[in-house]
């Protein structure tokens, strides 16, 4: 019985938007930092997602396939400088950098990646309603 | 005839796999949808459907390559669902028929 690897597949799906919906979160908080361990503004993150084959599943075809999160992409743009001349992270004309963040898309993002996690738990609340209905031919 | 409704519910199970890849790929760029053709005859018995997703044609691509159609998919879910219900439904009477012929005809 394979809805179980369907059940992962979704499973995976859920992860990888959950990761987003964090990413977007740390964005959202960092909006205004200009300080970071690195050195410089907070630079914008977003999630870069790939297929993936799911655990135990799939051993004779990878065309149908979970996701993961291949890669966390950092913004490398340049920062948007502000003329702050009494921030203590001025520079000597008094502009600072601050990172390029827009909160309006980082929410229609976040929206996306809510979208995203409910079709994925829609699909397991499925695919165990129909195992449920297998295991309900021994009654 | 009769129909191999074990066969019937493998390819439900095959589809339904492939449509919970889509939905989980919905944000994944450049990937296509894969759907698994019905084949014609269920006649035929086999135990574990085998057939391969394809690409599924005729569905417009975003910009980042990526074609899953999230209403589709969710269509297609609802689908499968109702099918294996329907399956599983017409199993049951099967072994119901069973069920009776080993009872020697008592009701259970």
């Amino acid at each position: 019985m394979s809805l179980f690897s369907a059940i992962s597949v979704s499973a995976s799906g859920m992860e990888a938007q959950r990761v987003r919906a964090e990413l977007i979160a740390g964005n959202l908080a960092n909006a205004d930092t200009t300080r970071t361990p690195d050195g410089g503004p907070y630079r914008r993150r977003d999630a870069v997602f790939t297929t993936a084959p799911v655990e135990g599943s799939f051993a004779d075809n990878l065309a149908a396939a979970g996701v993961r999160v291949a890669s966390i992409s950092v913004d490398a743009s340049d920062p948007e400088r502000r003329y702050l001349p009494g921030h203590p992270d001025a520079d000597k004309d008094g502009y600072v950098a601050f990172p390029k963040i827009h909160p309006p898309e980082e929410m229609v993002d976040l929206m996306g990646a809510s979208r995203g996690y409910e079709a994925n738990v829609a699909a397991i609340a499925t695919v165990k309603d129909m195992i449920g209905r297998a295991l309900d031919l021994f009654k | 005839m009769h129909v191999d409704l074990g066969a019937y519910l493998s390819y439900l199970t095959r589809r339904q796999e492939v449509v919970a890849s889509n939905i989980a790929n919905a944000d994944t760029p450049g990937y296509k949808t894969h759907d698994v053709g019905m084949p014609g005859d269920f006649s035929t018995a086999f135990a574990q459907f085998t057939a391969l997703p394809e690409e599924t044609p005729g569905l417009v691509s975003r910009n980042d390559g990526n074609n899953v159609s999230i209403d589709r998919e969710s269509r297609l879910l609802a689908e499968n669902d109702i099918r294996f219900n329907l399956a599983t439904q017409l199993l049951r009477g099967e072994i119901r028929t069973y069920k009776m012929a080993i009872e020697e005809g008592r009701d259970s």
